[in-house]
């Protein structure tokens, strides 16, 4: 099995930066406008992450947590998640509604509608851009809306992309929404096999 | 005063002091398998994570439930338990997604208490209870001070099963 880290070259790392950069700012467009609001996007990186250890990059493995989940196929394989903790779910539902901050308390098929169409503008914003820079086509798949125990959540994306790999690539960005006054957290990951085979080239 | 021991992905906990209480925390596909020797006041959870290796993954992994049994089996035995002693109960194996067209692909959930339950069939190890499926995840505590073990879902009290 060809371990991902034998294929970082420095010229390999750089392009992998470049794409996940642009491509989430090109996704925090797609966000902010479904929002109407100024957003900004912090700390944007792609970096090698251990499988298991993606349980301690959020919050409490208890925290009631939102996830919007996308799958990509076609020529690039993989997965994206926008992740928060619930009440800024609802913050966020407000706002797609165009209601006072505070109004929505539960999630609802109407509100979890509202959140699978904005998982489904960002996904599509970044994978728009990375269709276009690589030449691949790609598609999301319709988005899941999960809310429950933060580190349940998080077992779909470690038992998916773990089956074959002990690391996965991961871009990974915050969106800074001033109304909310905090992160959401929006990661790519893209499917081990496809990084290899386009490394490779 | 009674201390909470956490059980990550892929990890083993074995204890025998009854002021620990061994939790894996939200369990969503992933299956917990606990066990408790009355006898020798000895507990043992495993956190798994994916139901078998395929070729060339790390096979000694207990991230894998076959695996992690056996290993969860021999670390308790270590300790003085005994194997035909061990009261058994899983939790977890939850299908996250039910959204049409994803939740067919991750049924890692249902595999992982499938591989769990043919496991432990081959090991002649009886379940006591489980409490498996379903779209939620579950928090899992054993007490080792009785072998108590809990589920706790979002939103829901901690319950015996």
């Amino acid at each position: 099995m060809t371990e991902l880290r034998s294929i970082f070259t420095d010229e390999f790392v750089n392009l992998l930066t470049k794409i996940s950069k642009e491509g989430i700012e090109n996704a925090s467009k797609g966000f902010a406008g479904m929002l109407g609001k100024e957003l900004t996007v912090k700390s944007s990186s792609a970096k090698l992450v251990k499988l298991l250890d993606i349980p301690k990059m959020l919050g409490g493995p208890e925290d009631e947590t939102v996830a919007i989940y996308l799958k990509t196929e076609g020529g690039i394989a993989g997965q994206m998640m926008l992740v928060m903790p619930c009440e800024k779910a609802f913050g966020l539902v407000d706002m797609i509604m165009g209601e006072p901050i505070g109004t929505t308390t539960v999630l609802g098929k109407m509100e979890k509608s509202a959140l699978q169409e904005l998982g489904n503008i960002t996904g599509t914003y970044f994978l728009n851009y990375v269709s276009d820079n690589t030449g691949r086509s790609v598609r999301p798949t319709p988005p899941a809306v999960m809310v429950d125990m933060c580190a349940a959540i998080l077992d779909i994306v470690i038992a998916t992309a773990g089956i074959e790999n002990e690391e996965v690539l991961m871009f990974d960005a915050e969106f800074v929404q001033g109304d909310l006054c905090t992160e959401i957290q929006f990661w790519v990951i893209p499917d081990p096999q496809t990084i290899l085979a386009y490394g490779a080239k | 005063m009674e201390t909470s021991v956490g059980v990550g992905l892929g990890e083993i906990a074995v204890s025998q002091n009854c002021e620990e209480i061994l939790v894996a925390f939200g369990l969503g596909s992933c299956v917990g398998i606990g066990a408790y020797d009355p006898v020798k006041g000895i507990a043992g959870l495993l956190h798994a994570v994916l139901p078998e290796p395929l070729n060339g993954s790390d096979l000694s992994s207990t991230k894998y439930v076959g695996n992690g049994i056996y290993k969860l089996f021999e670390e308790m035995i270590s300790k003085g338990a005994v194997k035909e002693r061990l009261i058994i109960r899983i939790a977890g194996g939850a299908n996250m997604l039910t959204s049409p067209g994803l939740s067919k692909t991750f049924d890692i959930g249902t595999r992982n208490i499938a591989m769990a339950l043919k496991v432990l069939e081959n090991q002649r190890m009886k379940i006591v209870s489980q409490n498996v499926g379903g779209n939620t995840g579950r928090t899992f505590r054993i007490y080792v001070a009785d072998g108590k073990m809990t589920i706790r879902m979002i939103g829901e009290k901690e319950t015996v099963f």
